[in-house]
């Protein structure tokens, strides 16, 4: 059982590995080694750094993150509250309206978005190029409010009524009650959403055409077209792009894993 | 928080006397403060997640290549799917398969003469089912455009090698994992690392591991093995010409079309694929294994079952639900498929590996005619949503009865 676990782990592991001791060669290595280099080539990274413009990719990819981060945090909590503790006309029939946008393919939704940001639809001028165009699409998930309901729904009863007689309303009931015991599912919304943010690669390529608000993951890609045969540092920016996720998850993969697994199995 | 004491005091007898204080207040105040709180969210799902679906049907209508152009009705799925007659006849084989299956296992609940029916009238539905979906598909490719239905075919090709497997490896590895042994949750993080990859930086790798050269690690390990190395990523041949190619020319026999399989290059993009979701999986799993009562397998045990009895008669049946859960997920994630094609693909191979989101992207950015884009989006995705309503069809019984 544990040579079974091993070996799937070890294969699970290999495109790692693979990245990290190519990462590590020199270019002539890459052309003649499979496994390891013979003098680990440490300054790869910093020649990839530069030479990929990765220090303004970076910087866009983590600002793009906390705007996106914050602004899903803030909308779904009201939104999820709402849905779940308050009552007013119309309540299901939009959250199952809201709902519904999951099984919409992105396939179908980055055409029309595409002339939204472009200010084709609506007159409010072109967003390309501009953190906007990068943030404000994402501001909001249906899959992050669901899991938000989820959880204030189990929040009792009691709590609420004792909050209503001290006079709270539902704005200071919320942040003053639900929000600090929301601590679990915020971190695990928060999480989803980075590595969301950080992977997202179709709709930047198609609202960036240079390098002000470009993120990483359009830069890396640039990189491989631009740096082609040169594997070594290739992968040594690869490296750098996933680093921030890893270590990330790794960090705090129990909120994670959790996260995923209650929502997945009701989602 | 500072409060009027007087307040607290009355509090609990009043609570007594009306057991529902909110019932008393009008539900202006109330209803104001929803629609306050849902309206950030409800704001931008419904800009960017709702109306995009109204208005890409709008733009499919009409000539639209950059800027909008003539109102042109369904110009533009007849030359994306030809006439409708085949992409209709090709949903009718996909529900088809749904009505056979159903009248299958109706029939076992029927007997004598009825069950033979029952599974006669199954098999032509079955057969019929076959026809339509070849011949529609068929048509649409001769009447529609070529690009479009055969990265349908290669999408279903992705989606029908790639979820099985995800799903097939992802229930065993959950159930290795499920076992009192030291290192889970060191394993757990090993299996969940690629989920959490970008897709840009996964794919990257990829690309170095499956290169033509001869030294990169994916030749070395099927040297090994004593086979030549591969052109991987550039190799648009499918995979049966790869194998039996030479068995099949003796033979005097052609692979073609859906015989001859997916090329070598879409092959490795499956693998990325698998390689992906299968921590993820194996989670979801994970989750619902942790649901079954204990007591099951105690009695199953006592009663003498042994491991793999266990497995087959308690693990499958009642992950069920979980499985039709990933099962749809894992289709409407290949279906969206877009990062790691879109990196991997290689020039060299000619669009052998362009599934239909490619194909879609193409006609869009390469091609600038949006309109036509738009119409194979919404195309792409009435074919999801059947899959979708299949795949409930056939999993969603069982999984409703476990």
């Amino acid at each position: 059982m544990h040579v079974a676990l091993a070996v799937g782990a070890f294969v699970s592991l290999l495109p790692f590995l693979t990245m990290l001791s190519t990462s590590l060669m020199t270019l002539g290595e890459t052309y003649t080694r499979t496994s390891l280099p013979a003098v680990p080539q440490w300054q790869n990274f910093a020649q990839a750094w530069s030479e990929a413009h990765f220090d303004r990719f970076f910087r866009n990819s983590l600002i793009i993150a906390a705007v996106v981060i914050s602004g899903v945090l803030v909308t779904c909590t009201l939104a999820g509250y709402a849905f779940a503790r308050i009552r007013f006309p119309g309540r299901d029939l939009l959250f199952t309206l809201l709902l519904a946008t999951l099984m919409i393919p992105g396939t179908v939704t980055f055409i029309p978005s595409f002339l939204l940001v472009r200010g084709d639809v609506i007159p409010w001028g072109s967003w390309i190029n501009t953190l906007p165009a990068l943030t404000v699409p994402f501001l909001s998930t249906a899959f992050i409010m669901f899991l938000f309901r989820q959880f204030f729904a189990q929040v009792p009863d009691e709590l609420w009524d004792a909050a209503r007689i001290d006079g709270a309303g539902h704005g200071r009931f919320l942040l003053q009650v639900v929000v600090p015991m929301s601590t679990p599912v915020m971190l695990t919304a928060t999480l989803l959403t980075f590595v969301n943010v950080w992977n997202e690669f179709l709709w930047p390529i198609l609202v960036t055409t240079d390098r002000t608000w470009r993120p990483l993951s359009v830069g890396l890609y640039n990189f491989t077209q631009e740096a082609g045969a040169q594997t070594h540092l290739l992968m040594a920016g690869s490296v750098i792009t996933i680093l921030p996720v890893l270590l990330l998850y790794f960090v705090t993969q129990r909120f994670f894993t959790e996260g995923i697994s209650t929502s997945g199995l009701k989602g | 928080m500072p409060r009027p004491a007087a307040n607290t005091a009355s509090a609990p007898a009043e609570r007594r006397a009306t057991p529902r204080p909110g019932r008393r207040r009008a539900p202006w105040g109330e209803w104001l403060i929803g629609y306050a709180f849902v309206l950030p969210a409800t704001l931008v799902i419904g800009v960017f997640g709702l109306f995009p679906i109204l208005y890409a049907l709008y733009m499919s209508v009409h000539r639209w290549r950059v800027r909008r152009g003539a109102f042109v009705g369904l110009e533009q799925f007849e030359r994306t799917v030809g006439d409708g007659g085949g992409f209709a006849l090709f949903l009718a084989g996909l529900a088809a398969v749904a009505l056979g299956h159903w009248l299958w296992t109706r029939a076992y609940t029927e007997r004598g003469g009825w069950l033979r029916a029952g599974q006669v009238a199954a098999a032509l539905t079955l057969v019929a089912a076959g026809v339509a979906l070849s011949v529609g598909f068929g048509s649409m490719q001769h009447a529609g455009d070529p690009r479009f239905v055969a990265g349908l075919g290669r999408t279903f090709f992705y989606g029908a090698i790639s979820v099985p497997l995800q799903i097939a490896i992802a229930l065993v590895v959950a159930a290795l994992l499920y076992q009192p042994i030291r290192g889970r949750p060191l394993y757990r993080m090993l299996f969940f690392l690629p989920y959490v990859t970008p897709a840009v930086a996964g794919a990257a790798v990829f690309r170095a591991i499956f290169s033509p050269r001869e030294e990169r690690l994916a030749n070395t390990l099927v040297g090994w093995l004593g086979i030549d190395p591969q052109r991987w990523l550039f190799e648009p041949r499918p995979v049966g010409h790869l194998l039996f190619g030479d068995l099949a020319a003796r033979l005097g026999i052609e692979l073609t079309g859906i015989w001859a399989g997916p090329s070598l290059a879409l092959l490795v993009i499956i693998l990325f694929g698998v390689w992906t979701y299968v921590g993820y999986n194996a989670v979801i799993f994970l989750a619902g294994l942790g649901a079954i009562p204990r007591e099951l397998y105690e009695a199953a045990e006592i009663d003498g079952a042994s491991g793999s009895q266990r497995f087959w008669a308690i693990t499958v049946p009642l992950l069920a639900p979980v499985t039709f859960y990933l099962t749809v997920l894992g289709f409407i994630g290949t279906f969206q498929a877009f990062t790691h094609l879109y990196v991997m693909r290689e020039s060299a191979v000619r669009g052998a590996v362009d599934t239909a989101s490619l194909v879609i992207f193409d006609t869009f950015y390469a091609l600038n005619d949006f309109g036509l884009a738009a119409a194979q989006s919404l195309v792409l995705f009435a074919v999801i949503l059947a899959v979708t309503l299949l795949q409930q069809r056939l999993f969603g019984r069982r999984a409703l009865r476990a």
